[in-house]
């Protein structure tokens, strides 16, 4: 769908060019019509003065171009010209006519005539011819006639002003339309960046900061970013609920499968069965945790606490005794995941490293140049073939059964890291000769307010 | 060695308590956390099997309690959730070990054993004194190479001199931590079994100290 801003600048555009065009239309031929009628009346004071001028001196016509004698007739083709037609056919006409003639029409009448015709040298002129009586039945034909040119020359510097000027009002109008899209749609775009900052966050958007139009929206979002937070809770509760509800019945049949072994009965079958629904069982839960994650907000997890926690629990393990576990990680990390999934990862992992090494598993924790948190877990245990390495992130792959485990620690966190958009690479530890694992995270932006 | 276990669900409880008997251990069982952290903190256990899921008060709460309360007992917790979370709470919280759900029972097993072994500061499962070999991990109990048959009293008794070798151990102490919380305690009868064992492994292992209590000396 178009965005609101392309939706708006070209509203505004249409909108511009339609008033643009009829304001042109409208301006351009009012002042067309006032600079004719100027054109026009001129023509009939020259017209009048004319006329005055004749009535004068009907008795010596040669004394008329004394008595019309405004400079502009002197110049010959000057444009402004006048013609006095005695009733006995003589001629008497302004310098600026320079011996052409102006044609006369055939019909006679007391009223001014006013007719358009092509001039002497050929350009169109307008003229305002009149018969007027000079004595008893005497009748003159006094004519003044003026050049179209320099009234197109006016309506071409008119039209040029009136588009430079309107030029200048659309420049001016699409600045600020512009500058008002922006400012209409800042609040929308504040929106935006509140959501995606939010989204994790347990306060809703503050609904007072928005204009009153966008306020039923905001409303609406706080809605929905609420029920999804409660389907997140609710579809992990029930995940953890269901997993809690099938794995004490599970343990309750694994033992009387293993007292019926003790016995002599083969089972065998019947235990491998239930290996296999436990081990699926705890994909499939680790499978709906990592599908419930939403890698695309703002949470964020502080390595300090979390691997905090994390040493020392393994260091209180009993069964790790013997074997050290030390974490060395810069403070003040953020790492884009949430709390408890980051432990998830991490929680199987140590466990991994901690279960197979001889004595020792490493931890280091550093953020790099570009924006990513990478974490390397090494131990000193038999480490994994290169060839099988592959094999080991998937699910229920146990390349060595000597000791108790579902396989599945190291596909569980693989899953989880890639749902985050990080990720995690198998490795031979150089220095300690086992297991390394390397993973590559987000980092987090900010600090969750929870 | 006497074993509390914290689980709710009647038929796992009872099949924990029936393999943890089989081995020697006395068993009482708790099915909420009120009762859990009561038993805690009134009888002297050697180790609490606590199931994170309880009614009435969480096993979480639970440990917390009985570690504020300055009990040191060792705590092996069992959850049913898959979230490293929970366990990581528990461990910070002060439990020794975990086990998630579904086990096995021999792993349940191993780490009750190791968890005791643990508090007595022995690393391998056996101990030896002389010439008699006690096996924790079976129970069996050699004089000489030869496999001497005990009750399960018997082992009870024995198995917690040997735990606590080179410390004298009262009648009272023995008999707190080898008879149920609701059992019919008498004193007198650890004195039989102790003559019994002296029958079977040797004057020497045992000694009395008059009117005070019992000593396995020095153990390998």
């Amino acid at each position: 769908m178009t965005s609101l801003r392309a939706r708006a600048v070209t509203g505004g555009i249409l909108w511009a060019v339609a008033i643009i065009v009829l304001g042109l239309t409208g301006v351009s031929s009012y002042l067309a019509s006032q600079t004719q009628a100027r054109f026009v009346e001129v023509l009939e004071t020259r017209h009048a003065q004319a006329v005055v001028a004749v009535t004068n001196n009907s008795d010596a016509p040669d004394d008329l171009v004394l008595a019309i004698g405004d400079l502009v007739y002197q110049v010959p083709f000057s444009g402004q010209y006048w013609q006095v037609e005695t009733d006995t056919g003589a001629l008497i006409s302004s310098p600026s006519l320079d011996g052409e003639r102006l044609p006369r029409p055939l019909r006679r009448s007391e009223e001014p005539l006013r007719s358009e015709f092509d001039g002497p040298n050929g350009e169109a002129v307008f003229a305002i011819g009149q018969w007027v009586p000079v004595r008893d039945d005497v009748m003159w034909y006094v004519q003044v006639a003026s050049s179209l040119r320099s009234f197109e020359e006016d309506q071409v510097v008119l039209r040029n002003t009136l588009l430079t000027a309107f030029a200048f009002v659309s420049f001016i109008g699409v600045l600020g339309g512009l500058t008002q899209v922006a400012v209409v749609l800042q609040p929308l775009n504040k929106l935006r960046k509140d959501v995606s900052g939010r989204w994790e966050q347990e306060d809703g958007l503050e609904v007072q900061s928005y204009p009153i139009e966008v306020a039923p929206l905001v409303n609406d979002i706080n809605t929905l970013m609420e029920r999804n937070r409660d389907i997140m809770r609710r579809s992990r509760r029930q995940a953890a609920d269901l997993a809690h509800a099938i794995k004490t019945p599970s343990a309750i049949m694994r033992n009387e499968l293993d007292n019926l072994m003790m016995q002599g009965a083969d089972m065998q079958e019947a235990v491998d069965a239930l290996d296999r629904l436990d081990a699926q069982l705890k994909r499939s839960f680790a499978r709906m945790r990592a599908d419930g994650t939403d890698a695309t907000v703002g949470v964020a997890t502080e390595l300090d606490t979390a691997l905090g926690r994390m040493e020392r629990a393994f260091n209180a393990l009993a069964r790790n005794e013997g074997k050290s576990f030390t974490a060395d990680y810069e403070e003040g990390l953020l790492v884009r995941m949430d709390q408890s999934d980051f432990e998830e990862v991490m929680g199987n992992l140590l466990d991994n490293a901690l279960k197979w090494a001889e004595t020792q598993v490493r931890l280091e924790a550093n953020e790099t140049a570009d924006g990513k948190i990478i974490i390397t877990i090494t131990d000193d245990g038999p480490g994994i073939p290169q060839d099988e390495i592959a094999k080991a992130t998937q699910s229920g792959q146990r390349l060595d059964t000597s000791k108790p485990g579902t396989g599945l620690g190291l596909a569980i966190a693989h899953d989880l890291i890639h749902a985050y958009g990080g990720k995690i690479l198998l490795s031979k530890d150089a220095e300690l000769g086992g297991l390394a694992v390397h993973m590559r995270l987000p980092v987090g932006s900010a600090k969750r307010r929870d | 060695m006497r074993i509390l276990i914290a689980e709710d669900e009647p038929v796992l409880a009872s099949q924990l308590k029936k393999t943890l008997m089989s081995e020697g251990l006395t068993v009482d069982v708790a099915v909420d956390g009120a009762e859990a952290q009561y038993l805690g903190e009134t009888e002297p256990y050697d180790v609490i099997i606590l199931d994170l899921g309880l009614p009435i008060r969480d096993g979480l709460t639970v440990l917390k309690n009985l570690r504020s309360g300055g009990n040191d007992t060792s705590i092996l917790i069992l959850t049913a959730r898959n979230d490293w979370t929970d366990r990581v709470d528990g461990l910070d919280a002060g439990a020794d070990d975990y086990l998630t759900k579904p086990f096995h029972m021999a792993e349940l097993s191993a780490r009750v054993r190791a968890l005791i072994r643990r508090k007595a500061g022995k690393a391998t499962p056996v101990f030896s004194k002389d010439n008699v070999t006690f096996d924790t991990r079976t129970n069996q109990v050699m004089v000489d190479g030869v496999s001497m048959n005990l009750t399960s009293q018997e082992i009870a008794v024995l198995s917690y001199l040997f735990h606590n070798s080179g410390r004298l151990v009262s009648r009272n102490e023995l008999s707190d931590h080898i008879y149920q919380h609701e059992g019919d305690r008498d004193s007198n009868t650890i004195a039989v079994f102790v003559n019994r064992l002296r029958k079977k492994l040797g004057s020497d292992l045992i000694e009395t100290v008059r009117g005070r209590g019992y000593v396995i000396k020095a153990t390998v």
